[in-house]
């Protein structure tokens, strides 16, 4: 969880307009990013397959031998035909990417299901945990963010700067466990046995977000650190603005900006929490989805998975690298001016 | 009113001398102080586990089944009557032991692809890029969970597949750092002196960029813990004799009379994960 942070430290000046540098055509910068984002996805497709395939133990043979895989031999046959389990690896590799592309990731060897509409039937439930979750996040860190620049007590203020690497150094299932333990055991706020309930779902995405927030509230509370220490702070305060408004009217924007690509980044820790917090309370989701085929070697299925997730992390973080330049108004203004010169 | 606002100039006084007296001493804050000295306990349990606990971690005693912490069990006892602090003890070895070889693995081959690519550039960089791209783009926690489950179940691919997790991020992290470096003045009177590519390599881009892959490494080293941890209480690690500390949770949430059984262990993972990174946060600091 922590590397997303040392990840944002270290990449910030370049990545705070999205990897955009100033000066080059707006159009040809996004066409690269797409086409890049294209070649990722379609690379992680193929390294699932690789590592699932190449390392020991052929899983769809397991299962088709298996006697008790319930399937007749046509059946196999077809399975077998399907997934070009007797042709050398690069052809089940062309076999299973080619299908790909045109969207079809193939059929469950245990339960005989669509893989598509097996994900499709269990996103939701792991889109609304990781929706609640990130909402939870970005409110979490905003008000650690703030707390940390403006509480009154100094203590206080030293106190939740600490906060993020408390957060960071928690394992989201000890924070499943503990709030179970507090709130459905003791306290009976909501109970275990009903984890899609609307409380079960929140504490669920309590869980999920508390590690989140923590890069998220280090970067804020460093970009504030930097914004308050420009000169248009000490005008604005000098001309009587009171610390809330400044905060509201002159800090929010430039301090949450980078934040943007950060949260992008965080996309890939929420899907991989969002898999152990779904088993930790018992929900359905991806997650079960996830620990079943694993159990069951059912490789078409843990194909499916990492390539939705590649998807969904490639995707995000595309569109953030070409929101970003967009909001910055220093990027806006040096493309119009640049522009203005090529026209004069 | 006199007497209430009289005391803070005092106070503060003995409680800041303490730690800036520490500070002249050794140079380290105290919670950095306090965090090593946490870790050395830790490595002391994995090397010596006898020296810490006269309990043995697989010696059931069925008349002390489920008892609270006290003098004699510090952290209660389990299901079979087994002391719960002697199998955390025993525990260490193999969750410091799986950490080490996880970050050893993500810091070599992510340091030898990052070097490469920002140290040649052009074609290797780009081709290298899209690798670690595609890594990265698969949440380091599903890959960990692809790679084990390919792998077997058992602590050390638990350790390897978080180790391949983390290539990525070493990968980044070492390219920007020689990127930084091969563009001095330096490097370049280097190879106007007639240095060879290689002595450029290890006599000045190596030296200068290791500083801060070392904070990453020990950042990585909590971060594998808490992985492996994580893949410990799903069940992807060892099966039950053995004590791995994510196992420990995952086997006393099943005991709702037990509380101790999870917060035990929760505790030892959380305090050891914290020290290491505020540890990795100081040498970054005196960077």
């Amino acid at each position: 969880m922590s590397d997303v942070t040392l990840l944002a430290a270290e990449a910030l000046p370049e990545r705070a307009a999205g990897n955009w540098t100033r000066g080059r055509p707006y159009l040809a910068y996004a066409l690269q990013r797409l086409g890049q984002a294209i070649i990722v996805i379609v690379l992680a497709y193929v390294l699932s397959f690789l590592l699932i395939s190449v390392l020991p133990g052929n899983p769809i043979a397991t299962t088709l031998e298996n006697p008790q895989s319930g399937l007749s031999p046509a059946q196999v046959k077809q399975v077998e035909s399907y997934y070009g389990v007797t042709k050398p690896v690069l052809v089940q590799l062309w076999l299973a990417l080619s299908r790909f592309v045109r969207g079809q990731l193939g059929v469950s060897l245990v339960s005989h299901q669509r893989v598509t509409s097996l994900l499709a039937g269990a996103l939701p439930y792991t889109a609304k945990l990781a929706g609640l979750a990130l909402l939870i996040a970005l409110i979490l860190s905003a008000a650690i963010a703030y707390g940390a620049q403006y509480l009154p007590a100094r203590w206080a203020r030293g106190l939740l700067r600490s906060v993020p690497s408390l957060f960071l150094s928690v394992p989201n299932f000890i924070i499943g466990l503990l709030l179970i333990r507090a709130f459905s055991f003791q306290l009976h706020t909501f109970d275990v046995l009903s984890p899609d309930s609307p409380v079960a779902t929140a504490f669920a995405a309590l869980a999920l977000a508390i590690p989140i927030c923590a890069p998220l509230a280090e970067v804020l509370i460093a970009n504030l650190d930097h914004e308050s220490a420009q000169e248009y702070v000490l005008v604005a305060r000098s001309r009587g603005l009171g610390k809330a408004r400044l905060f509201a009217r002159h800090l929010v924007k430039p301090s949450a900006l980078p934040a943007v690509t950060i949260a992008a980044l965080i996309v890939g820790e929420l899907m991989g929490g969002a898999l152990i917090t779904e088993e930790v309370f018992g929900r359905n989701g991806i997650g079960s989805v996830m620990y079943t085929a694993v159990s069951n070697q059912d490789t078409p299925v843990l194909q499916a998975i990492v390539a939705l997730a590649a998807v969904v992390f490639v995707v995000v973080n595309l569109l953030a690298d070409l929101i970003a330049p967009l909001l910055d108004p220093r990027v806006r203004l040096a493309g119009r001016s640049r522009r203005e010169v090529a026209t004069a | 009113m006199s007497l209430a606002v009289a005391p803070p100039p005092v106070v503060p006084q003995p409680s800041r001398r303490l730690p800036s007296a520490l500070r002249g001493v050794l140079g380290i804050p105290p919670t950095v102080l306090a965090s090593f000295v946490i870790i050395v306990i830790v490595f002391g349990w994995a090397l010596l586990p006898g020296l810490f606990t006269a309990h043995s971690p697989v010696l059931a005693d069925p008349t002390a089944r489920f008892e609270p912490p006290s003098a004699q069990h510090w952290f209660g006892t389990d299901y079979l009557g087994r002391d719960e602090f002697a199998r955390v003890v025993y525990g260490a070895a193999s969750s410091m032991g799986t950490a080490l070889v996880a970050v050893g693995i993500g810091l070599f081959a992510g340091g030898v692809i990052g070097l490469l690519a920002g140290f040649f550039g052009s074609w290797t960089d780009s081709v290298l890029g899209r690798l670690v791209d595609t890594l990265l783009a698969i949440p380091a926690f599903l890959l960990a969970v692809v790679v084990v489950s390919a792998l077997g179940f058992e602590t050390i691919n638990a350790a390897i597949a978080t180790g391949v997790s983390s290539v990525a991020i070493f990968a980044r992290l070492m390219r920007a750092e020689v990127m930084k470096v091969r563009h001095n003045v330096f490097v370049e009177s280097s190879y106007l002196q007639g240095g060879s590519r290689r002595y450029v390599l290890f006599r000045h881009v190596l030296p200068n960029a290791y500083r801060s892959v070392l904070a990453l490494a020990v950042l990585q080293v909590g971060n594998a813990i808490i992985v492996i941890a994580a893949l410990a209480f799903l069940g992807y690690g060892s099966p039950p004799p053995a004590s791995d500390w994510g196992l420990l949770v995952s086997d006393g949430q099943t005991y709702q009379i037990a509380p101790w059984l999870v917060y035990c262990p929760a505790i030892v993972i959380v305090l050891t994960v914290l020290s290491i990174n505020r540890i990795s946060r100081w040498l970054r600091k005196t960077n």
